[in-house]
């Protein structure tokens, strides 16, 4: 039976590592929330990354950001944001590419994330992000898990192509790339300089 | 325009009942997001209620300090950093600060829909224009804000129960009658408050008033 509430604590969230110190706090998939993205992020060291370099293109998400310990520099865009604790950076477009890095110990920021348009969806990075930090095998398996539940969408295929070329399984991997650039031609330039696809193009 | 916006925290105007009403300030049209701080007239955080009329999911977040959650009748003890999901909209949620400088963070929406601004955010500004004034008996005047409200768009049936108070109070019945069955319509639960609200003495033994 589902209960009607839970309760945790930041600090016993998982941590998984993403890039440059990154780490990646699951709120949203912990409790299986279903009406909005939300996540923390946390980075240990100033000079970390606290969001990593991207843009909201794909989902089409609004994003709030709300500095909840430390200090972090945004860049959004062309611009540059000292943000300390208590404050909050709201990104209405989708195609602004925004970044942020630690300047304080321990900095902690909370991430909310949907559209205003669509129901929302959890977000396909949720499964690649874990993947990357699990074994290929595991990873793999994630992957899976995401498609079951998102259907066939072009960065899971992609990613899962990934892992599948870790491992070796050239054919399985082929089959998924192909499927990952035919829904989305975009992927296959990432996918001539990505090593884990070295073996799959070859 | 430059797509995005940031504010701190303490440069949000509260308003007069801890409401730090970050959606609005940074016009989010995604998701809900507020904070909230000690209200002045009765000390607590989150009023104790329920999310039936909007069926959002909630998730609370202790920003800064230390409060005291009710949650379907437990205590929770939730120092700064704590979270706390609420999944079913029908369970009773409250909180009270235990240290003074409490703020909490708060998110909602409905699983399934893209986000629409809550009746009781959208009619804020015209309750707070009326309630003064049903305070101090003027129900007809009181009537009329709510109505200006409903007329810029306001409405739900929250507005159109409190319209049906002021009206019962200020003795235009039918009308009051009638809006009081547009609010059951909207949020059956408002048949069960009505039978205790003594707003509704005067109309109460009407051949119209919702048994």
């Amino acid at each position: 039976m589902t209960k009607p509430y839970e309760v945790a604590s930041i600090d016993e969230l998982d941590r998984i590592p993403v890039m440059h110190g990154l780490e990646w706090r699951p709120i949203r998939r912990r409790f299986d929330i279903r009406a909005h993205g939300v996540n923390a992020y946390t980075a240990e060291k100033p000079g970390d990354w606290i969001v990593e370099e991207h843009t909201e293109s794909a989902a089409e998400h609004q994003e709030l950001y709300v500095v909840v310990k430390g200090r972090a520099r945004f860049t959004l865009g062309d611009d540059e944001l000292d943000a300390p604790t208590g404050t909050l950076v709201f990104i209405e477009d989708p195609s602004i590419k925004r970044k942020a890095i630690s300047e304080e110990p321990g900095t902690t920021v909370l991430a909310l994330g949907a559209s205003p348009d669509s129901p929302y969806e959890p977000s396909a990075w949720e499964w690649w992000f874990e993947a990357y930090a699990r074994t290929p095998e595991e990873g793999a398996a994630i992957l899976e898990d995401g498609l079951a539940e998102r259907g066939e969408h072009p960065a899971l295929l992609y990613h899962l192509a990934c892992m599948e070329g870790k491992l070796g399984k050239v054919d399985e991997a082929r089959a998924h790339l192909d499927r990952a650039i035919e829904l989305d031609p975009r992927w296959r330039e990432r996918a001539e300089s990505d090593e884990d696809l070295t073996a799959v193009l070859a | 325009m430059s797509g995005w916006r940031a504010a701190r925290l303490e440069e949000i105007p509260a308003r007069n009942n801890g409401w730090i009403p970050v959606r609005d300030h940074l016009g989010i049209r995604a998701f809900g997001v507020n904070a909230w701080t000690k209200r002045e007239t009765d000390g607590a955080l989150i009023t104790p209620h329920n999310e039936l009329g909007t069926q959002h999911e909630e998730l609370y977040y202790v920003l800064r300090g230390h409060a005291t959650f009710t949650v379907d009748g437990d205590e929770i003890d939730a120092p700064e950093g704590t979270i706390v999901f609420v999944r079913d909209p029908g369970v009773t949620r409250g909180a009270v600060p235990v240290d003074d400088d409490t703020i909490i963070l708060t998110a909602g929406g409905k699983s399934g829909e893209a986000f629409t601004i809550s009746d009781w955010e959208r009619n804020w500004e015209w309750n707070r224009r009326a309630f003064p004034l049903y305070q101090d008996k003027k129900y007809a005047e009181a009537a009329a804000v709510l109505r200006e409200g409903m007329a810029a768009g306001g409405g739900g049936p929250g507005l159109h129960y409190n319209l049906a108070c002021f009206l019962s109070l200020a003795g235009e019945t039918d009308e009051a009658l009638e809006e009081l069955r547009i609010a059951i319509d909207g949020d059956e639960s408002f048949r069960e408050l009505a039978k205790n609200d003594g707003d509704f003495d005067p109309i109460r033994n009407e051949p119209g008033f919702p048994s």
